[in-house]
């Protein structure tokens, strides 16, 4: 909101209180300023002229050369300036912007040469000066303004405009105008807030005029009948102060309602009286399917919850919101009907925004406004235009309908309580004077004070005792209370496993593992799900995306990692990739109907493909694998199962549900980890399925090695620890073997474990996998897996015998898997 | 043959030599299986008695003498060799040391951890909460009642809704937290709960949708404007790792009563800069007493407990931190941005 130094003090003696530190202390005790600035800057580069003489152009029939007095400001010579306005003439005084001037819009003035005469300088409109709409001539100054004097203190238009964020003002409706931030101006340098009048001027006997109100969510509806107004311009002081506030004037008509809005916080309308039925006015709810036209031009759908004020049976205004075409006063318009009301605050803010209809009204109707205002508003009204138009005439007294309620009332507050709450002892006398200074009255009642609350502060905002501590506190300043230490009796420290498990696994992954962290919003769009085949669902999902198509909250973090890997992969060659995050389930919904939160760990390992020669451990799969391997024993968890990804997983008991392949794996490529007595696996780490991969643009030369891995947060919380385990060291020297099986390329690897295990009758201590080839000498369809083996005994030296005894045994488990030992 | 000859001659072969391999070379030749010394050794019993003993001795001796001459000369070698090592010439001290590929934490995590850190060591909690909310623990419970227009300067993301089940919004702060650290946690308690919250904004260098705050709650008997002063200063000595002077002023929140907006002093000027627009003062963290109303929302007698709340935006403490230019790198998971932390 906008706030006129200058109106400020047509209410309260502003002497020796400059605009920047009425700034201050309005920021430090009421409600944040923003920014204070002066009101048309320009208008102090902009200087009175007189022109002397005006000759037609010689070259063009619209336009004149003018011969411009500057006086002090020029350099004694006259201005040859051209001027296309009608109304320039001789013995004019004028706003003269000089060469080098800058009027709004960044509009440099220069030196020019307009059909052939050289001018130097421009004749201003008001529109050009920003002071109104008029463009159809220049703007002719009084003739007693000094000639030379700049404009903005020749016409004393000085002023300075203050920015109130109107947040900070949302519980204050009695802040929505001048007065209100008058009487906390008043309140905070102890000066009287100066009286204003606000009794109705005197009316004649004629029958008020008839109003009717038919919803609840009127409280109060009165209405002024004004007979002999004229649409006439607003004087100076009127149009300076609208427009220092940012509304351009229109006239006297316009701008007193809107003056009295600005002045006390309280909307108001006029209507053209004589467009008004006899039957008078309704305040009603719309019928279902009912429209009106507002004052903008455009139709509205109207609701039955939608308030109406309406002459007779046809709707006339959008009630607390905007006028209707209908009745608008126009030039013509001499007999006025000025409505003043108070509407339900939900009503009003509920049809404004569902319309996308926010106004002045509207804003300040959806505060609570005061409703004993709407009397003090029509009278102010009723006076200004009296002091205006002296002819003007009241025919009626002020009709007033509606069941409102004064909501003044009386709270009491304890001194002690003021006390606690704002942590130092202040004097009775102090808490009085604070609160009588902003209009509360206060009364001692033994150890309390009763404090009668005036009804601007009353509907909504000051409702407890706390309250009125807010009050207290604001203005003895809360920068004068002093800091105190808290005390509280310790409590044991109760570390949040998951925060403690969250923070060892992003240690272990952006340290030893060299992943980066990344966090991703929780919003995935729709087109790319779709694109990318990740759409199944159900999707918690934006009622109102603020990006288009952004409107599925993820139900997992893994395919937020997805998003930027091309990009990811057009930086690096080998991109590492982790994030700890949150995804949610609506189709296992809680209780209170919130959808399932799940905790996650995704990982991406993403790179340029291994070459032909590569080591069988080159490919980023098995890479990954080893890392949540390491993740898990630095996490000091029990070893978990490892699996295949679909079908039953190792350790689960028949009749648990069998995994399924993840949409985002390859079909057969990686692996599953699963805690004996989990349900579902903890851990799935897999090859990116080569379809996705293709879809997220990993082709050509981005063609890449991607492992990815999705882990639960909440299994590893309930994963088995690892016992604390201790093996002796060894006392006898062990015989270390490398052995080679030759086996039909679709068997495992576990089998050659297990042979070699069996083989080694409980001396191997060690089995370890190193190689894995096929190749030509092998022939077709065969694979070779090489594996250290260590044998060791608790008992004795073993000798070349063991190994042999041991190679033996080892030839004959292989070839009962149709294998063969391979030799040298 | 005579050993004397022999031997100076081999010494003199040793003493021109620079190689360790030529000298093995002669050290075999000398005193190896086929050596000299060998050869001498198996003509012993071919000659008259009263020579053998003589040569005997004269063999061993050579022998001695030549092993002692090749090891002279093998440590001159060597001490030659690490000398030249040690004059070796010109060493390029500019040359950059190459990369060790390391990983890195997200510059909110370790922001979060910082203050996680500190505030645990004052005895407060730190919880968690849904980032999908229902109405209740984002609106009414902290006395934003539908209707009510502090609504609107929320930016509410609402989620569709699904036949009867409640209102559900993307949490507009962090506050939620606040009534289910008072359904959770028994009195007198202190907690905080960083985590990420949502606004319906327009995107652009200094706003976003999405974006980190962290909750504070502290609740007693006897809790004062006074106390969350004190609190807010040791908060900021955390974070900034000097003393700031804050200042309170008044600020609208529904949920406290009364609130206020917390500014700091600029820590990076003295007289004004762009971070604190010239003021010297830098806008940092709303707060303010709870509302006796959300104290009822979450079960608590407001008779008896009071306590105070605040509202830290750690996206906007990181770009503080480390002058990031735009909130939008925060969440873009560009690894040139990643790499930096
Ligand atoms: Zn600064």
């Amino acid at each position: 909101m906008l706030i006129s130094y200058r109106w400020l003090a047509r209410h309260v003696d502003l002497s020796n209180i400059s605009a920047e530190q009425l700034g201050d202390d309005l920021t430090l005790s009421t409600a944040e300023v923003e920014g204070i600035e002066p009101f048309a800057p320009h208008l102090e580069d902009v200087v009175v002229g007189h022109v002397t003489q005006r000759v037609p152009h010689p070259d063009a029939d619209k336009l004149s050369v003018c011969t411009v007095d500057a006086g002090a400001a020029g350099d004694g010579t006259p201005l040859t300036i051209v001027c296309g306005a009608p109304n320039v003439d001789a013995g004019q005084n004028i706003a003269l912007a000089r060469v080098g001037c800058v009027l709004p819009g960044d509009f440099k003035i220069k030196k020019s040469k307009i059909r052939g005469v050289e001018s130097r300088g421009m004749i201003c409109s008001l529109k050009e000066l920003e002071l109104g709409d008029d463009h159809s001539g220049i703007w002719v100054l009084p003739a007693q303004a000094p000639v030379g004097e700049a404009v903005a203190s020749a016409l004393d238009m000085r002023d300075w405009v203050i920015e109130i964020d109107n947040k900070s003002l949302t519980h204050r409706p009695d802040l929505w105008g001048h007065r209100g931030i008058a009487r906390e101006v008043a309140a905070i340098y102890e000066r009287p807030l100066l009286p204003l009048d606000l009794s109705l001027p005197e009316t004649g006997d004629a029958a008020p005029f008839p109003i009717a109100i038919e919803s609840d969510r009127c409280p109060r509806y009165t209405g002024l009948a004004i007979d002999g107004a004229r649409a006439l311009p607003s004087p100076a002081w009127l149009r300076n102060l609208l427009l220092a506030v940012g509304q351009r004037p229109f006239d006297q008509l316009v701008d007193l309602s809107n003056f009295v809005m600005l002045d006390l916080g309280q909307p108001n309308h006029t209507f053209d009286r004589s467009r008004l039925s006899a039957e008078g006015i309704v305040v009603r709810q719309a019928r279902q399917g009912e429209t009106i036209q507002t004052l903008d031009g455009e139709e509205r759908k109207l609701l039955e919850t939608d308030l109406l004020i309406c002459s007779g049976d046809e709707p006339v205004a959008l009630a607390g919101i905007m006028g209707g075409e209908g009745s608008k006063v126009g030039e013509d318009t001499s007999e006025l009907l000025l409505e003043v009301a108070t509407f339900a605050p939900a009503t009003v803010r509920r049809t404004s925004s569902r319309l996308g209809l926010r106004t002045d009204a509207s804003a300040r109707f959806e505060k609570s406004l005061d409703p004993t205002l709407p009397a003090d508003a029509a009278a102010h009204y009723a006076r200004l235009l009296s002091e205006l138009q002296p002819e003007v005439r009241f025919p009626a007294p002020l009709s007033d309908a509606g069941q409102w309620q004064d909501p003044a009332h009386v709270l009491e507050l304890r001194p002690a309580a003021v006390h606690t709450a704002l942590g130092k002892t202040l004097p009775d006398g102090e808490l009085t004077s604070i609160l009588t200074r902003l209009g509360f009255g206060v009364e001692a009642a033994g150890e309390l004070l009763r404090v009668s609350v005036p009804s601007r502060r009353a509907t909504k905002d000051v409702t407890i005792e706390r309250d009125l501590i807010e009050e207290i506190g604001r203005l003895h300043r809360y920068g004068n209370l002093p800091e105190r230490t808290l005390l509280a009796e310790v409590t044991p420290f109760q570390a949040d496993p998951r925060r403690a498990l969250v923070r060892r696994i992003q240690d272990r992954l952006a340290g030893a593992a060299r992943f980066h962290e990344t966090l991703s919003y929780s919003f995935m769009d729709v087109g790319w799900l779709e694109r990318t085949g990740l759409d199944a669902g159900p999707w918690v999902t934006l009622a109102n995306p603020g990006i288009e198509g952004l409107s599925r909250v993820r139900r997992a973090v893994l395919p937020s990692l997805f998003v930027g890997l091309e990009r990811a992969r057009r930086q690096r060659g080998d991109v590492r990739l982790f994030e700890v995050g949150k995804g949610y389930l609506p189709e296992h919904a809680g209780e209170d109907g919130q959808p399932r939160e799940v905790h996650q760990l995704a990982l991406v390992w993403a790179g340029t493909p291994p070459g032909k020669k590569a080591r069988w451990d080159e490919p980023r799969l098995h890479r990954l694998h080893a890392v949540l391997e390491d993740l898990f024993a630095s996490l000091e968890l029990a070893a978990p199962c490892w699996g295949p990804l679909a079908g039953e997983q190792p350790g689960e008991q028949a009749g648990e549900q069998d995994g399924e392949t993840p949409i985002w794996s390859h079909p057969a490529r990686g692996f599953r980890a699963h805690w004996a007595g989990q349900d579902a696996p903890a851990a799935t780490v897999a090859e990116l399925d080569p379809r996705l991969a293709r879809d997220l643009g990993l082709a050509g030369e981005l063609a890449s090695d991607v492992a990815v891995a999705e882990i639960s947060i909440d299994a590893l919380l309930v994963a088995p620890p690892r016992p604390p385990s201790y093996r002796a060291l060894p006392r006898y020297p062990g015989l270390e073997l490398d052995v080679a099986a030759a086996l039909d390329a679709g068997s495992s690897a576990a089998s050659v474990d297990e042979a070699i295990r069996k083989a080694g009758k409980g001396l191997v201590q060690d089995v370890s996998l190193f190689d894995v080839y096929a190749g030509p000498n092998l022939g077709a369809g065969k694979k070779s897996l090489a594996f250290h083996v260590l044998l060791q005994s608790d008992t004795r030296t073993l000798t070349d015998k063991d190994g042999s005894k041991f190679l033996g045994r080892l030839e004959k488990g292989l070839s009962a898997l149709g294998g063969e030992l391979r030799k040298g | 043959m005579d050993i004397d000859t022999t031997l100076a001659e081999a010494r003199e072969r040793i003493r021109a030599c620079d190689d360790a391999a030529a000298l093995k070379a002669i050290e075999r030749e000398m005193v190896g299986k086929d050596g000299v010394v060998s050869a001498l050794l198996a003509s012993i019993p071919s000659l008259p008695a009263e020579e053998r003993r003589a040569v005997g001795q004269g063999a061993n001796q050579l022998k001695q003498a030549v092993l002692d001459a090749v090891a002279e000369r093998t440590a001159a070698l060597e001490s030659s060799a690490v000398e030249a090592q040690r004059g070796a010439g010109h060493f390029d001290a500019s040359v950059p040391a190459p990369a060790v590929e390391r990983g890195s934490l997200h510059p909110l995590t370790r922001v979060t951890r910082e203050l996680e850190d500190q505030f645990l060591s004052m005895g407060y909690h730190v919880l968690d909460g849904p980032e999908v909310e229902t109405d209740f623990y984002n609106f009414e419970a902290l006395n934003i009642p539908p209707d009510h227009p502090a609504r609107d300067s929320q930016d509410t993301f609402f989620i569709e809704r699904e036949g009867e089940g409640p209102e559900l919004v993307m949490r507009t702060h962090t506050s939620p937290v606040q009534i289910r650290a008072m359904q959770r946690l028994t009195p007198p308690f202190r907690a905080i709960a960083p985590g990420k919250t949502f606004r319906n904004e327009s995107v652009d260098a200094s706003h976003e949708h999405t974006f980190h705050q962290m909750e504070g709650i502290v609740i007693g008997e006897d809790i004062s404007v006074g106390h969350l002063i004190g609190a807010m200063k040791t908060l900021l000595r955390g974070i900034f790792n000097r003393d700031l002077d804050v200042r309170l002023r008044p600020g609208y929140f529904p949920f406290v009563e009364p609130g206020f907006e917390l500014d700091a002093r600029c820590p990076f000027c003295e007289t004004g800069c762009s971070v604190c627009k010239r003021t010297t003062w830098i806008e940092l963290l709303p707060c303010g007493l709870v509302h006796p109303a959300v104290l009822s929302a979450g079960g608590l007698d407001p008779e008896r407990w009071s306590g105070f709340a605040f509202g830290l935006g750690l996206s906007r403490l990181v770009m503080l931190r480390y002058g990031i230019d735009d909130v939008r790198h925060l969440l873009s998971g560009d690894l040139r941005f990643l790499e930096q932390f």
